[in-house]
């Protein structure tokens, strides 16, 4: 068995054991027990409490599933729309592409931090955790693509300056018809784009839940989780918080292993 | 060689993120007898006529010659610039008797017309000073100095504890303010840069002597480092950098504590206090029911009785913060009143009050009595660890009367807009900080017609019964000659606050401190500058 499969059926694994553990009956990411606040693994709670006594286990693995799902949505969100900008400011009519380039510019230039506390504090008070997970997820992708059209932008440059795509040209073919080969071929390019946005956004997320826009308790977020880390005191007082980061290294591989032989 | 540098990216991301706040360091070398500690920002001004601000108010603090100083550990007034000081019997004149030799750091004379020119500066509308408005009518007051050691304060009506007031006075050279740089307290500022430190020096005339006559202050000098993140301040007091903190998370304290048990001190609970409210505004933009649940008594008193604030107190600020029931913490003793009858935690009680008061359960969820779902959010401030834990649970604790909470994070300007401009919020869960023991700092929270009246700012007229006692109340006990009346007016507040629940009162947070072993003459208060009260005692081991 080829080793990108491997690891697709890892992930696989990994997801279904997390919505297992999620799903399974008296699990609960936001049941708490008040009597054990930061407690070692027992058997009750295989990975022992956060500080508000709630199953961490359970709620690391609900941070996977929703933290992983919206980053990947926004992730892919944001890896097509710079697909689409960076190749049609490459492809596209002149005066297109310097328009979309000169919109990516603005996008970058625009002080996002204050345009995202204006959005929160917009926002009713009423909106539920999901709905507010849905839409900081939104607004990452949002904000996430400009740089990476950037980059499409250049490598489909460099693809429409190449040897087999003057061939193709000389051929006859158009523009328009040779669009087809072009995103293939930029794969390469997108795919580590699409990677690095995914733990981006998780880390992202957890930052914007210091301007009060990010997931809401008590659904638990894989960001917020790895802030723990920053909080020496509590490093000292289970070592259960570095689990968030370890499951994060190892869906990081995986994703990495996946695409790798395909 | 292409996969590892992707990983190195991603890597790379997430310990940039973890390890982001450990940048920084402090910002110059330690002096040979300096203390050492961090503030969180820049203080605004060294005008100490213009102090408004937390760290402003500490270089006043440590800076400042006054006529008469409040002893944060005696809660008493004592002397100082002034050898005595006297109030007339109606309470209207002040007389204060300087002390002899006198001098400023510069080494020029201190008299009476400093005293006396300071003071009126600080009263002048220009200067725009906090402390004028605790003459009540600053423009009414007149100053004069029959001789060079004597200043006579006349005021147009008695001002409750003018004592207190007196210490925030600084006396600064007639008509030569210096910004902190010629001062009459134990130290004088040497230096400033900004986001990196404030560096006080030692003023050689400062008039103090200990027991053995020894000059006061014992410290060389003191820097002040400007430093936000309390991990690295942590970190800085472990590696001996900082002497002190004087307002320790929690976490940090059970931390600490393992490390060193001396190097921490709980001094129990402190004056402070953490409540939530709900939003009573008859203007806000809330729906007409949402407002009928919070201005109902028993919805208010419900929810009271549903917070186990023993839990907010444990798991919050584990174990270091003391439950609450009224809005004055026992720290306070000369005010606190043991016999105020506040709802504890009885869910049967609570089930059976908002059952009374007609609503009713459908399912898990509770509703009105026009079958309304019980739903509201609860605004908090971001960033502030305990207060979001203090929301969660809170929120658990309402789950067991079927009410369904949001809890709702923002950055402070954005809570402040919805506070005091839109009332465009349902509860909100907030602190505040008591800088004194006497009630009448809190005239602007009580009285109906104040702006800071949180759960209904600025009443035209007193909307309830109630709240128009409170106000008569407060009135009372800042115009009565006697303290016993005061007392008795005051424990009648507490006692309608805690039947009423206006504010459900949460927790007092204890008061951590941590202290280096090297510092000595270290005698911790409870009310603040803390550590930094008796800052002219404090040296390092080895040091001068």
């Amino acid at each position: 068995m080829k080793f990108n499969l491997v690891a697709a059926w890892l992930l696989m694994g990994v997801v279904l054991i997390a919505a297992a553990i999620v799903a399974a009956p008296g699990a609960s990411y936001s049941k708490q027990d008040r009597l054990l606040p930061l407690a070692g693994a027992t058997i009750h709670h295989w990975a022992g409490t956060d500080a508000l006594g709630r199953d961490r286990l359970v709620r690391v693995a609900a941070a996977l599933l929703l933290s992983l799902g919206g980053a990947l949505a926004a992730a892919a969100v944001t890896t097509a729309a710079a697909a689409g900008v960076g190749t049609l400011a490459a492809f596209g009519p002149r005066g297109l592409g310097w328009i979309a380039l000169l919109i990516c510019d603005v996008f970058l230039a625009l002080p996002w931090l204050f345009l995202l506390m204006m959005v929160r504090s917009a926002l009713p008070l009423t909106t539920s955790p999901a709905n507010s997970a849905a839409i900081t997820f939104l607004v990452l992708a949002a904000l996430g693509w400009p740089a990476c059209a950037r980059a499409v932008y250049r490598g489909a440059v460099d693809l429409k300056r190449s040897e087999w795509m003057l061939h193709a040209r000389a051929e006859g073919l158009r523009d328009g018809q040779l669009i087809r080969y072009v995103i293939p071929s930029l794969v390469p390019l997108l795919l580590p784009q699409f990677l690095i946005c995914i733990p981006a956004f998780i880390v992202a997320e957890a930052n914007l839940g210091a301007l009060g826009l990010g997931v809401g308790e008590p659904l638990p977020s894989w960001g917020g989780m790895l802030l723990e880390l920053d909080n020496s005191a509590l490093l000292f007082q289970t070592p259960w918080v570095y689990l968030p980061v370890i499951l994060l290294v190892i869906v990081l591989l995986l994703l990495e292993a996946i695409p790798a032989e395909a | 060689m292409r996969h590892s540098s992707r990983l190195v990216v991603a890597f790379y991301m997430i310990l940039a993120v973890l390890a982001g706040k450990t940048s920084g360091a402090q910002a110059a070398s330690r002096l040979p007898g300096e203390l050492v500690w961090a503030i969180g920002s820049d203080p605004k001004t060294f005008d100490p006529a213009q102090v408004d601000d937390q760290w402003s108010e500490l270089v006043r603090y440590v800076t400042s010659g006054v006529l008469v100083r409040f002893n944060r550990l005696t809660q008493t007034v004592e002397p100082q610039l002034a050898e005595s000081w006297t109030l007339s019997a109606d309470g209207k004149t002040v007389t204060f008797k300087l002390r002899p030799g006198l001098r400023f750091s510069d080494g020029s004379g201190l008299t009476s017309r400093d005293a006396a020119w300071s003071i009126r500066h600080a009263l002048l509308p220009a200067s725009h000073a906090v402390v004028a408005e605790e003459f009540l009518s600053p423009g009414g007051v007149t100053v004069e100095t029959p001789d060079l050691r004597t200043v006579i304060v006349h005021l147009p009506g008695r001002v409750i504890g003018i004592g207190k007031v007196f210490d925030e006075i600084a006396i600064e050279p007639a008509n030569r303010p210096s910004q902190g740089r010629v001062t009459a307290g134990p130290f004088v500022v040497a230096e400033y840069r900004r986001l990196q430190y404030v560096r006080l020096r030692r003023n050689p005339y400062y008039y103090g002597r200990d027991a053995a006559g020894n000059s006061l202050p014992y410290a060389s000098g003191i820097r002040l480092d400007i430093l936000q993140d309390q991990e690295m301040q942590i970190r800085l007091f472990l590696r001996g950098e900082y002497d002190l903190i004087n307002n320790l998370p929690p976490d940090y304290f059970e931390l600490l504590k393992q490390k060193d048990s001396s190097s921490v001190r709980d001094l129990g609970p402190s004056l402070n206090t953490e409540q939530m409210w709900f939003n009573q505004a008859p203007e806000s933009p809330l729906p007409g029911w949402e407002k009928s649940w919070f201005q109902s008594r028993a919805f208010r008193v419900a929810v009271s009785q549903a917070i186990h604030r023993d839990d907010l107190a444990r798991i919050a600020y584990q174990g270091h913060a003391t439950p609450a029931y009224t809005f004055i913490s026992p720290a306070n003793a000369a005010w606190y009143d043991r016999s105020v009858n506040a709802p504890h935690t009885d869910l049967a009680a609570a089930r059976a009050g908002l059952a009374d008061a007609g609503f009713h359960l459908s399912g898990n969820q509770l509703e009105d009595r026009e079958n309304h779902p019980v739903k509201f959010s609860i605004l908090t401030n971001a960033g502030n660890d305990a207060r979001l834990k203090m929301a969660t649970l809170i929120q658990q604790d309402l789950t067991a009367l079927g009410m369904q909470i949001n809890v709702v994070t923002l950055d402070f300007p954005a809570l402040i807009e919805r506070l005091m401009h839109t009332q465009d919020y349902e509860a909100c869960l907030l602190g505040l900080a008591n800088v004194d023991p006497d009630p009448n700092v809190m005239m602007n929270l009580w009285l109906s017609s104040s702006p800071n009246h949180q759960w209904n700012p600025s009443e035209k007229v007193p909307a309830t019964p109630w709240e128009a006692e409170i106000d008569r109340l407060m009135k009372q006990q800042a115009s009565s000659l006697k303290q016993a009346q005061r007392k008795i007016a005051m424990d009648r507040v507490q006692q309608i606050v805690a039947d009423e629940q206006p504010f459900i009162y949460l927790v007092y947070p204890n008061v951590l401190l941590a202290v280096s072993p090297r510092l000595q003459g270290v005698q911790p208060a409870v009310l603040d500058p803390r550590l930094a009260w008796n800052v002219e005692r404090l040296r390092l081991e080895g040091g001068r």
